[in-house]
């Protein structure tokens, strides 16, 4: 057996609302996900069209390994050019829409073209028969939990969703693309979330897309023996281990304030005096009377890092509430209670927002004196001002760099026009200079390498191991928090299809996926010398130790060649 | 000789060095005599009253051992891991 056979591609012409359904290259049996997505753009994309115009190219493609019985495997990639960066951009999301694409054998979703009238609003409809777009004037501007709603009336309860709220539909810079997740009311709480690719579907007027598997089964790999063992084994060692994310990322607040990468007040020092009633234990705690609990955000998953989140009267209001999202819309904006975070990151998923951006960009508007700090009602009203479109909630939608210009303030930390996350560069070196080289700029998910007594000799090095691990787990379908290695991805390819993949192979995939996303960005017009981290991070000293970047650029750009491989890329594990 | 093998995350105070050779016949004189060598290093590991952070799990040769159990007998060839919850995000 020669594994999964007969998949195929979904076309998707906006301009005339058309679909082809095509072959998927046989060549490409072992791209997926976020190098998928790569491939298809420097093949099919003019990098220098406008991201918000017809030429621009959106791709929704899970990763190799989705819809397989592997854990926590189901992970789906969207990507396009990034109306915020200007160059490539892949976002990455958990939830049942990848596994259900690809237990249909539908290798990607690649749409193209533009309405002719910017007011209608089209949906995807996807099933085992073939995919057809069709207007849903009805569901123009929803939210997207009252979308999900609404869909669920008439959707079969196998059916998951892929979605944008109303900032996708102004075309925002900081808009999401929404996956549902596989609870039973699939609500839409998994977001990929960076770069804008919420502005970019939405400039294609696809509202949404649904995928219904009905009874599609997983998809059977070439050596199912062997594949089923390696499946049970993975399982059975990490639930042996220490399981780093069974209670969430948010519960890493008390290790990154100690670590002096837990910002505050718009990133002018790494410590929070609130870091107590941020901390992710308090949500924890809260299960006991409020009955939040952790879960799985897709089928399948073993890792369950998903915290859902509770308000005081025990109904549902969030999930999954990020170290990322407590960082950004509560730390940094020197808002204290985790409670608040939960109300902004429950606004974000409805308005459909990337909470690491919208953070730093009210961040940015309370430091240029907009808002007082701390002010949460404030923001929950930013948030909806995003929502009904107004001038400063378009501001604020459009993400930092755009809020900075607007108040003409000069400590505005985003690099190549993306907000910096969470970790911070000034510490963390080596994932400093993944922000900077990274064609997706900055952007944890990358290459994170926590890790702040690194000597020197190192940082590029661990840099780029990092971003070729992490390109090639985006491109799997695994959860990054599974935390696999390239020789276990490699290994699970080998029996999905029946051919060794050796050590050799898997790197240069792993690198081609950079040099793919490189190439789109210097065709972009984009920096062939590293991006530049900004002036505040520089001249803004943080912790006892006074530290800024000063990372040489010389340095830097040693990123980009190839360093060489060494038994250790083989066994580190990805990290985001 | 016991080795205490320390995360990345903590090698900030230990400038980089992941292995630390110590002398010491329990887990908690092991952890010690790291702190005691490597300023920074005990407020990773110990909170204001003295106890061992939450999110902080420590292993005794690949073993999970509790947080209190600091009286925890290690030998000459053993390895105490220190292990902190990183996660992203």
């Amino acid at each position: 057996m020669a594994g999964p056979s007969g998949d195929r591609l979904i076309r998707v012409d906006m301009t005339t609302q058309t679909v082809k359904i095509v072959a998927f290259p046989e060549a490409w049996k072992l791209l997926g996900g976020r190098g998928l997505s790569a491939r298809i753009l420097v093949e099919e994309c003019d990098a220098t069209c406008d991201p918000l115009g017809p030429g621009n190219v959106l791709v929704m493609a899970p990763g190799v390994i989705s819809g397989t019985a592997a854990p926590t495997s189901g992970r789906i990639s969207i990507g396009g050019k990034s109306p915020l960066t200007g160059g490539i951009k892949e976002a990455n999301a958990g939830g049942n829409p990848g596994q259900d694409l690809m237990k249909l054998g539908y290798r990607a979703v690649v749409v193209t073209g533009q309405p002719k009238d910017p007011n209608k609003r089209y949906a995807l409809d996807v099933t085992a028969d073939g995919a057809v777009v069709k207007e849903v004037p009805d569901c123009k501007g929803m939210w997207n939990y009252a979308l999900i709603e609404h869909l669920a009336k008439s959707y079969p309860d196998t059916a998951s969703f892929i979605s944008i709220g109303p900032a996708g539909e102004q075309r925002l810079k900081g808009a999401s693309v929404a996956c549902t997740d596989q609870e039973q009311e699939r609500h839409p709480a998994r977001h990929a979330a960076r770069g804008g690719l919420g502005a970019v579907m939405g400039a294609k007027g696809l509202k949404y897309v649904s995928i219904d598997p009905a009874k599609a089964g997983v998809r059977q790999a070439a050596e199912r023996k062997e594949f089923v063992a390696r499946c049970k084994k993975y399982t059975k060692d990490y639930l042996a281990g220490p399981q780093m994310f069974k209670t969430g990322t948010s519960t890493v607040v008390p290790v990154a304030q100690m670590l002096n990468t837990f910002p505050y007040k718009n990133r002018t020092a790494g410590q929070s005096p609130d870091a107590e009633t941020l901390s992710g234990a308090r949500i924890i705690e809260s299960f006991a009377t409020r009955g939040g609990r952790m879960h799985n955000c897709m089928t399948g998953c073993i890792v369950q890092c998903s915290n859902v989140v509770h308000d005081a009267e025990g109904n549902y209001k969030t999930s999954a509430l990020e170290f990322e999202t407590i960082t950004l819309l509560g730390a940094n904006c020197a808002i204290q209670s985790w409670e608040d975070v939960a109300d902004l990151d429950r606004l974000c998923d409805e308005v459909g927002l990337d909470t690491i951006e919208t953070g730093a960009a009210i961040a940015v508007y309370m430091d240029s004196g907009g808002m007082e700090w701390g002010d949460a009602a404030g923001a929950k009203g930013l948030l909806e001002q995003i929502a009904e479109g107004t001038e400063l909630g378009v501001a604020i939608g459009n993400g930092a760099a755009s809020i900075g210009k607007k108040r003409g303030h000069h400590r505005v930390p985003v690099v190549r026009g993306q907000a910096v996350p969470a970790w911070d560069p000034r510490p963390l070196k080596a994932t400093g200079i993944t922000y900077c080289t990274s064609p997706m700029g900055a952007d944890h998910t990358a290459g994170l390498i926590v890790n702040p007594g690194m000597p020197q000799q190192d940082w590029v090095r661990a840099s780029q191991e990092a971003q070729m691990v992490n390109a090639l787990c985006d491109s799997s379908g695994f959860c990054q928090f599974l935390q696999p290695t390239l020789d276990d991805i490699r290994a699970f390819y080998g029996h999905l299809y029946g051919e060794e993949v050796s050590r050799e192979q898997i790197s240069d995939m792993a690198w081609q996926v950079l040099q793919d996303e490189w190439e789109f960005n210097r065709r972009a017009g984009l920096s062939e010398h590293g991006d530049q981290m900004p002036d505040c991070m520089k001249q803004d000293p943080i912790g006892p130790a006074k530290m800024v970047w000063d990372v040489p650029a010389d340095l830097v750009v040693q990123a980009y060649q190839r360093q060489g491989d060494r038994e250790q890329l083989f066994t580190m594990k990805a990290s985001g | 000789m016991p080795q205490v093998k320390v995360p990345p995350p903590y090698q900030g105070p230990t400038q980089g060095q992941a292995r630390i050779d110590v002398i010491g016949t329990t887990v908690g004189e092991c952890v010690e005599a790291v702190c005691a060598r490597f300023a920074g290093f005990h407020e990773l590991i110990f909170d204001a009253a003295g106890n061992v952070h939450k999110f902080v799990t420590l292993f005794v040769n690949g073993d999970e051992i509790e947080r209190s159990a600091l009286d925890t007998p290690v030998g000459k060839a053993d390895e105490v891991e220190i292990l902190a919850a990183i996660a992203g995000g």
